[in-house]
């Protein structure tokens, strides 16, 4: 060490060298997590369409399986009893599916230098070129960060007011505010974007493969949309920003 | 600068790991995993209870079988009174001295749970006050969006888990303990719940509700407050209705001649939702009422003190 030189500068000094390596491997894995967390918390406020859902599919299939004697006793199947159970079983197919397009492949993100400009540049792309894809993701996987977001300040709080109560008094409950409301205020500023980035860079490298006119490049991202814009409602009504600025 | 805000990043990544370990669906497989591997306990209810779907996990509990008509702020002291058998002695002492109760008995649950309905200002806030504590309740009700359970519990973090659990079992008990009778105290069982010889299908199978043997055209009452998630037609069932009572309750009435309610209608407690007949599957007219809770259908003469008269034989209608 060399004189006059505040070993716990070194020590913030060597460990943020560290960190600045490994990001290449921690913020895809962050990008991920903060997103696979939004899409739960959207799919689990899906609760009440998916049982409307079921219910209906429900009776339709009951009123064609009583027709005949052999597919008669099918009609036990869904009973009032497991329509709960199947609308959970669909809301986690659900988040599966949306995980697989919109959680699994922010492992790939790839950080550049220019992300403001990049974001620039592919809005700008997809402004004069739009297509379905452009709009669906981006706009889902922001939706569900931002609904991340505040589950993980959720979470923080809850933990940080309960864990430091016993010790701090009423104290802990400003801290643990505080704390949440960096923290969200952190992710979105410093994570939630970035993936809002690269989805948009997936969706432009993809709508550069969709071949043909106007209505090719609206309907080749429809299935997407469909499995996504929902969630993407659901996890702006999930995500409670101004709870925490309260 | 850069390494600040990497040193800033790898918190949040942190915390993103942390978030995603407790709510998403690989991490409650992990935290299982977890658990089996070291021998430890895991409070993780399973894993499609994470979905918000009328009901929070839900904890079996036995109910308690009631002495006599119960209000509706006496039927939830009995299922919070029933949800507390769950727990063991010292830890339901904590309970108790946590409300300030010396006893647990179902009437000064029921009489707490009352006034701390008017402080918090909803029968699930009080609920979760009882078995999480008064300021766990209070954290919960300033930052959620309703008073629904559900949306309580969103509010806490996982330690409180296991306490949401028991405060759901109560609440959907105290629901049940609650529900009035659809018919007239003088209609009569012909087929109790129960695993039994299908008259028509064949095999034995459980007989999901209970059969009320009652004339052509007699109103059907719904048994409590809800929403009507079902009323539909079909060769087996009938012309059925399926009311939505909350907490994770919910009653279905078949083989009816008419339906007076659609889906998607909020019914209040003694409204008439149907005319009970003989369509579907039957052998004669009757109701089948059947009560369902998170755990799957529920004897409804369980959650009664007053017997409506059965028929000697047992009966076999569908």
């Amino acid at each position: 060490m060399q004189p006059g030189t505040d070993p716990g500068a070194g020590a913030f000094d060597a460990t943020a060298r560290v960190a600045d390596r490994l990001r290449w491997f921690f913020l895809p894995l962050a990008l991920c997590a903060l997103v696979a967390v939004g899409v739960h918390t959207a799919a689990d406020v899906l609760g009440e369409l998916l049982l409307r859902m079921v219910d209906a599919a429900d009776a339709a299939f009951d009123s064609l399986a009583s027709r005949w004697a052999f597919t008669a006793p099918l009609v036990d199947l869904v009973g009032p009893s497991q329509r709960v159970f199947f609308a959970r079983g669909v809301a986690l197919l659900w988040e599966l599916a949306a995980d697989a397009l919109l959680a699994l492949p922010m492992l790939g993100y790839d950080e550049r230098g220019d992300e403001v400009q990049r974001f620039r540049e592919l809005a700008a792309k997809a402004w004069a070129r739009p297509t379905t894809l452009h709009l669906v993701g981006p706009f889902a996987t922001g939706a569900v960060a931002l609904a991340g977001s505040c589950a993980v300040g959720r979470l923080l709080e809850g933990t940080l007011h309960f864990g430091l109560r016993g010790a701090l008094g009423s104290a802990a409950d400003a801290l643990a505010h505080g704390c949440a409301l960096a923290a969200v205020l952190g992710l979105v500023g410093f994570i939630a974007w970035r993936g809002v980035v690269h989805a948009l860079v997936r969706a432009d490298a993809r709508s550069d493969r969709i071949p043909g006119g106007r209505a090719r490049r609206f309907t080749a991202g429809l299935p997407a949309a469909v499995l996504l814009l929902p969630l993407a409602v659901a996890a702006l009504r999930a995500a409670p920003l101004l709870s925490f600025l309260r | 600068m850069r390494r600040a805000r990497s040193l800033a990043d790898v918190v949040l990544a942190a915390l993103c790991l942390w978030a995603a370990w407790y709510h998403t669906p690989p991490g409650a497989l992990l935290r299982a995993a977890v658990a089996r591997l070291t021998g430890t306990r895991d409070p993780t209810p399973a894993l499609l209870s994470y979905y918000g779907a009328g009901a929070r996990p839900f904890q079996l509990a036995e109910p308690l079988p009631p002495r006599a008509a119960l209000s509706p702020g006496a039927a939830l002291g009995l299922g919070a009174q029933s949800a507390l058998e769950r727990l063991s002695p010292a830890e339901r002492a904590e309970v108790l001295s946590g409300a300030g109760l010396r006893s647990g008995s179902a009437d000064a649950l029921g009489d707490w749970i009352g006034r701390e309905a008017d402080k918090q200002g909803s029968r699930e806030a009080a609920v979760l006050s009882l078995f999480c504590g008064e300021e766990a309740a209070r954290f919960a009700r300033q930052r959620a969006s309703g008073p629904g359970l559900e949306e309580l519990a969103r509010q806490l973090p996982p330690r409180y888990e296991d306490r949401v659990a028991l405060a759901a079992t109560a609440l959907t008990l105290g629901t049940a303990y609650a529900l009035a009778w659809p018919l007239p105290d003088s209609a009569q069982v012909t087929s109790p719940f129960g695993v039994r010889a299908h008259p028509l299908l064949g095999g034995r199978r459980l007989h999901s509700g209970i059969d009320l043997g009652v004339s052509i055209g007699t109103p059907v009452r719904a048994v409590a407050d809800g929403l009507v998630r079902r009323a539909s037609d079909d060769r087996v069932s009938g012309r059925l209705v399926l009311l939505d009572h909350g907490s994770g309750v919910s009653t279905v009435y078949c083989h009816n001649e008419s339906l007076l309610v659609s889906p998607g209608d909020a019914v209040k407690k003694g409204q008439v939702i149907a005319l009970s007949g003989n369509s579907g599957l039957s052998t004669g007219p009757h109701l089948h009422y059947q009560l369902d809770l998170p755990q799957g259908p529920a004897d409804p003469l369980r959650f009664r003190a007053a017997r409506p008269p059965q028929l000697a034989s047992g009966g076999t209608e569908p």
